[in-house]
């Protein structure tokens, strides 16, 4: 006896009796809900993922579940071709800089929202706006607050003005910044938004349960002429299921089409099965260990010394860990970033080899030659998590998994609860190394470090202009991050997708599944 | 037996009270309620805001009876996590983990008593040993290792049975036999010690005296005696049932009121926490309030 | 007058009185003929013997790592190797080295839980068995509420907020297992009190705490021996489930529970990650819980129950 809400009706209003009723009808009617039955058969595209956002709105979630949501469902003012890159007319059908802070961008007509509002340049400006009020509290402030304000400058017109240069400007608009209706999202708020989304891309949500699933369909009023093209498979759920084995099963089993996130091993013995296809694909996530430098989680912590944040750095064998765990194309990083984003760069970086003896020296050298105890907080790939103890525990650290949702996790590194931290971050998929180095090392909530030699030279490169100037000074902040180990970079992340072989699917290095662009194989 | 039903109803409302402070408790020993509701980006007057607004600021009594006033009509506040309120969240997730205690129950009497009959029957024999070695081990199993180990067996070798969810019965089948079968035992040995009470007893021996066939002596005298103090124990197994689920649910990716209380913890999410624990303990303590009254009808003995 | 629900599990409880002092002959002879005891108490003996030997008798450092010698499989397959009897886990650590430590955190929890729990529940049982009147109400009416919450929901909670480790596990299920213990001394203490012995102690004017002490608690040992035995296997069951979930004791300590939960992603392709420390749990629960049958038969009055 799911709730369901349909999309455009929200209940409000104090609904207690309803809802003791429903609760006392369920009791024997139990979770009976039509089979959501996956497959070509059923013209059905059903994938699972492990974590739920907690909110459906674009700007309410910093999950990768949300992004893939987002994608499908809402669009952006512009697209970038995931093959060539190239910035391609999506809401907007131009844009000119009218200097370095401003920014004119014409608004497509005819284009309709999935409750039948028609696009306006209000819209875009109610977006913008919104999200950067304090009231909103939006989760992702790295991705929107390079914007000052947003104007209406005419019937199909709006400016965008920046607080500052920022180059990377268009690679935000075509990515982490959809569109949300403003009339729509007025009347309901985020409550009813998130319950009932609304937006323009090629599926449409239809029922979000909980816990369970979203069901979409396909938007069959999608405007023509959009870059990405109409959907071509009718209908598409994304299923929660939290247990990675029971999505494995799921899929072997034909409950559900797609998966992801396919630890090696089991990607390799799945390859073996006929009715499935096994895809692995760099992506731009890069895990990386992320130490209190400033002795927040615990005044007197042994992370304080560069000596100890080096020793770890020199105990960790990156290298056998790609070889063996991560596997299918996954690269040792040096710099905190991804190696092909704008910026980021490897060149006059320190490196640390593996090297215990050298670790076990350097910890002697700070005073800690019995060694320390420790927290290591991390919230996925967990054998990875284990393994980095592991070595840790060889050189002497004796580290405790403290492993939690992503939610706890970010809450706790923001609140500088957490001792090390095994972060990963795929920037969002924005293809300029501002989307990672910014959120961790700009001074922002993330950054455990804040050095200001770091915090200067990055807000240098990310409102310049001149790529030359830009590449030196994230070369610099690159350079005395690793040289004081504020972090370690440990690898790029390759992602094991497999999936029904019925169905047409395509990864893309920015680990955002294009569902819509997936078709039925004939 | 209108005196005994008035004071084990005062007791089990004094019981529920105790819970409810208890619970109430968790979700303040949790952390700062303010800091928690106003989110990790809050400034120092937004929380202050928050706490005058939410009544944080007076005394805990007061705030107990306001939050217990709220939870007699349904109403357990909003979860830190997901933008809705927590009983929308309790009300979608409790059918699941109800329809799944009740199939595990049903599983669990119709195999235990049966079982238990013709152990006592054939006490001593090879059947009986059988009966209480399949208890023993029932007792001595992880629940989660059985449950995996039957979605190895069932859903992926055989491929009978799906793997998890809850769309259909037979996503329950599996899951039913893992919570059930730790709740056999129990039930199996009351059963087995019950019927053998009620066959050494001399109305029983009277009936065989006068030839009665056994079936007849079975259903109409021993099993209807031997029935009683089972019924007791399947209303304490249920409750512990829905406590158990968790666990259950966590193997079987089953999105019922367990694997929500699971990631509720996991994330920090205590007014769910909460909600959940009060819930099951209510449903407990009903449960074995409706046993005892209904026992007592039944024997006048255990009304003293 | 007290109301006690009959829904307690004392209504159920099977455990018999033993007598006011059973020679230890008796017990010995049948102890030697009760076979569920035998295997029981050998099982035990053994597991207790492998967790206080583990540094002799594992092969390997339990936590060191090879991640160039992955998932080996156990010797009776193709691929297993004399080195790794049980083979290696996703990280390359021996596996049967893990288990035979893992021996060591199962016996910990199950003993320390078992010792915390039985001190409260006892104290509280006996009180209320001795005592009767307002304190038995006092006590049925706690035992009650306890019963009411859900134990593995309120230990993780409780995990949770604390933060999961060896000592928060015992701590937890230490503070939440007692009821049994209660409510089978309280039954117990009032059989026991009502015997002549005691009511001669009390005559002679010998104080509460001393009839307690000598002449209660040696007459309920045995009885207490027996929960004991259930709460142990109790206890590190819940500990697998606690430790299963992720807020039990954390990685990289080599619970069984642990195991299996860290073998789980595995279990499809290396089915024996998952069954090799499910069926040692399930071993030392059953020799733990035949110990426990045996003990109370050895010690009921006529023998075999």
């Amino acid at each position: 006896m799911p709730i369901r809400i349909e999309a455009g009706r929200v209940r409000t209003g104090h609904a207690r009796m309803r809802r003791a009723g429903l609760a006392l009808a369920g009791l024997l009617l139990a979770g009976v809900a039509g089979p959501a039955l996956a497959g070509k058969a059923n013209d059905t595209l059903v994938y699972a993922s492990d974590s739920e956002p907690e909110n459906l709105s674009p700007y309410h979630n910093n999950l990768r579940e949300g992004v893939i949501l987002a994608r499908n469902v809402w669009d952006t003012l512009i697209d970038r071709d995931p093959k060539t890159g190239a910035h391609r007319p999506m809401l907007a059908t131009a844009w000119t800089w009218v200097d370095p802070v401003t920014l004119d961008l014409t608004i497509r007509e005819g284009v309709t929202f999935h409750n039948g509002d028609p696009l306006t340049p209000e819209d875009v400006a109610f977006t913008f706006n919104y999200v950067l009020t304090p009231e909103a509290k939006i989760v992702t402030k790295g991705n929107v607050d390079w914007m000052k304000s947003t104007e209406v400058t005419g019937p199909h017109s709006v400016r965008i003005h920046l607080k500052a240069p920022f180059p990377a400007a268009l690679e935000y608009l075509s990515g982490p910044t959809p569109i949300l209706p403003a009339a729509y999202f007025r009347r309901v708020g985020l409550d009813g938004f998130s319950k009932a989304p609304v937006g323009t891309g090629p599926y449409r949500i239809v029922s979000v349960e909980s816990g369970k699933r979203v069901r979409m369909v396909r938007n069959d009023t999608y405007w023509p002429g959009s870059p990405i093209g109409k959907a071509t498979i009718g209908k598409l759920e994304f299923r929660i299921i939290p247990d990675a084995d029971s999505r494995m099963a799921e899929l072997m089993t034909g409950g559900v089409d797609w998966i992801w996130r396919v630890p090696a091993d089991q990607a390799e013995q799945l390859k073996a099965d006929p009715t499935l296809t096994v895809l692995s694909a760099e992506t731009m996530r890069v895990g990386y260990l992320q130490f209190d430098v400033a002795g927040r989680a615990q005044a007197t912590s042994p992370l304080k010394d560069v000596r100890v944040r080096q020793a770890i750095s020199y105990a960790i064998d990156r290298k056998a860990m790609v070889d063996n765990l991560a596997r299918g194309g996954a690269r040792v990083m040096n710099a905190v970033c991804f190696i092909e984003q704008f910026g980021c760069t490897e060149e006059g970086v320190p490196t640390y080899a593996y090297d215990p003896a050298k670790a076990r020296a350097l910890l002697k050298e700070a005073g800690y030659g019995n060694g320390f105890d420790i927290d290591l907080s991390a919230y996925r790939e967990r054998d990875y998590a284990e393994a980095v103890i592991g070595y840790l525990r060889a050189v002497g650290i004796r580290a405790k998994l403290n492993y939690l949702r992503y939610a706890a996790f970010r809450d706790a590194l923001r609140a500088g609860k957490t001792s090390i931290g095994y972060q990963t971050w795929g920037s969002f998929s924005i293809n300029d190394v501002s989307a990672f180095t910014g959120i961790y090392f700009r001074g922002g909530e993330e950054d455990l470090a804040r050095d200001p030699a770091v915090i200067a030279d990055l807000q240098a490169g990310d409102t310049s202009t001149d790529p030359a100037l830009r590449k030196a000074k994230y070369r610099q902040a690159l350079t005395r991050i690793a040289a004081e180990a504020y972090a370690l970079p440990m690898f790029s992340y390759p992602s094991n997708y497999a999936f029904s072989a019925d169905l047409a699917f395509t990864a893309q290095t920015d680990e955002v599944p294009r569902f819509y662009a997936a078709s039925w194989k004939k | 037996m209108l005196g005994f039903a008035v004071r084990r109803i005062l007791v089990a409302v004094g019981v529920a009270l105790t819970v409810s402070v208890a619970s109430f408790l968790l979700l303040h020993l949790s952390g700062d309620l303010a800091t928690a509701i106003a989110g990790p980006e809050a400034t120092g007057e937004q929380i202050a805001a928050i706490r005058v607004q939410h009544g944080l600021d007076q005394p805990l009594v007061v705030q107990f009876g306001t939050w217990a006033w709220h939870a007699l009509q349904f109403d357990f506040g909003r979860s830190f996590y997901f933008p809705e309120q927590v009983t929308d969240l309790l009300a979608s997730r409790l059918p699941v983990t109800l329809t799944l205690g009740v199939i595990a129950l049903a599983v669990a009497l119709l195999v235990a008593i049966p079982l238990g009959v013709v152990a006592a029957f054939h006490r001593d024999t090879w059947i009986d040993r059988t009966a209480l070695a399949v208890s023993v081990l029932g007792q001595a199993m992880p629940s989660f290792w059985f449950g995996l180990t039957l979605i190895l067996i069932f859903s992926v070798n055989l491929r009978w049975l799906p793997v998890s969810g809850n769309a259909t019965w037979k996503h329950f089948i599996l899951p039913a036999v893992a919570l059930g079968y730790y709740a056999m035992p129990a039930v199996m040995r009351l059963t087995r010690n019950g019927m053998l009470e009620v066959l050494s007893s001399d109305y029983v021996r009277t009936a065989r005296a006068k030839g009665l066939p056994p079936r007849k002596i079975l259903i109409r005298h021993a099993l209807r005696n031997a029935v009683i103090p089972v019924i007791a124990l399947a209303a304490v197994q249920f409750g512990f049932m829905l406590g158990g689920s968790i666990v259950i649910e966590a193997v079987f990716s089953l999105q019922g009121l367990g694997q929500l209380a699971w990631e509720s913890i996991a994330r920090n999410d205590f007014p769910v926490v909460q909600a959940i624990v009060l819930v099951l303990a209510m449903i407990y303590i009903g449960l074995t309030l409706a046993a005892d009254l209904l026992n007592a009808l039944l024997d006048p003995r255990l009304r003293s | 007058m007290t109301v006690r629900p009959a829904s307690l599990p004392s209504a159920q409880a099977e455990i018999a009185l033993p007598p006011a002092r059973s020679p230890a002959a008796i017990a010995l002879r049948r102890g030697l003929s009760h076979g569920g005891f035998l295997i029981g108490a050998g099982i035990v003996g053994l597991v207790v013997l492998t967790a206080l030997a583990a540094p002799l008798v594992a092969p390997h450092d339990p936590y060191a790592q090879d991640v160039s010698r992955r998932l080996i499989p156990p010797i009776w397959h193709a691929k297993g190797s004399v080195e790794h009897l049980l083979g290696t886990d996703k990280l390359g650590r021996d596996y049967l080295s893990r288990l035979i430590y893992g021996s060591q955190i199962s016996l910990l929890i199950g003993l320390s839980a078992a010792l915390i729990s039985g001190a409260i529940g006892t104290t509280l049982g006996v009180l209320a068995g001795y005592y009767g009147g307002r304190v038995d109400a006092v006590v049925s009416y706690v035992v009650t509420t306890r019963l009411a919450l859900p134990v593995v929901l309120v230990a993780l909670a409780m995990a949770s907020l604390v933060g999961g480790s060896l000592k928060v596990v015992v701590l937890v299920l230490g503070f939440l297992l007692w009821d049994r213990f209660a409510v089978v001394t309280r039954a117990a203490t009032r059989q026991v009190r009502a015997q002549d012995f005691v009511a001669a102690a009390k005559a002679a004017g010998f104080s509460p705490v001393r009839i307690l002490a000598q002449e209660i608690l040696p007459n309920i040992l045995n009885a207490l021996i027996v929960v004991a035995t259930l709460e142990m296997a109790h206890a590190i069951l819940l500990e697998a489930a606690l430790s299963f979930l992720g807020l039990g004791v954390q990685p990289p300590l080599p619970s069984w529970g642990l195991m299996i939960a860290e073998g789980k992603p595995y279990m499809f392709f290396q089915p024996w990650v998952i069954t090799i420390p499910g069926v040692a749990l399930l071993i030392l629960v059953l020799g733990i819980n035949l110990l426990g049958d045996g003990v109370r038969d050895i010690t009921a009055p006529e023998g075999r129950h």
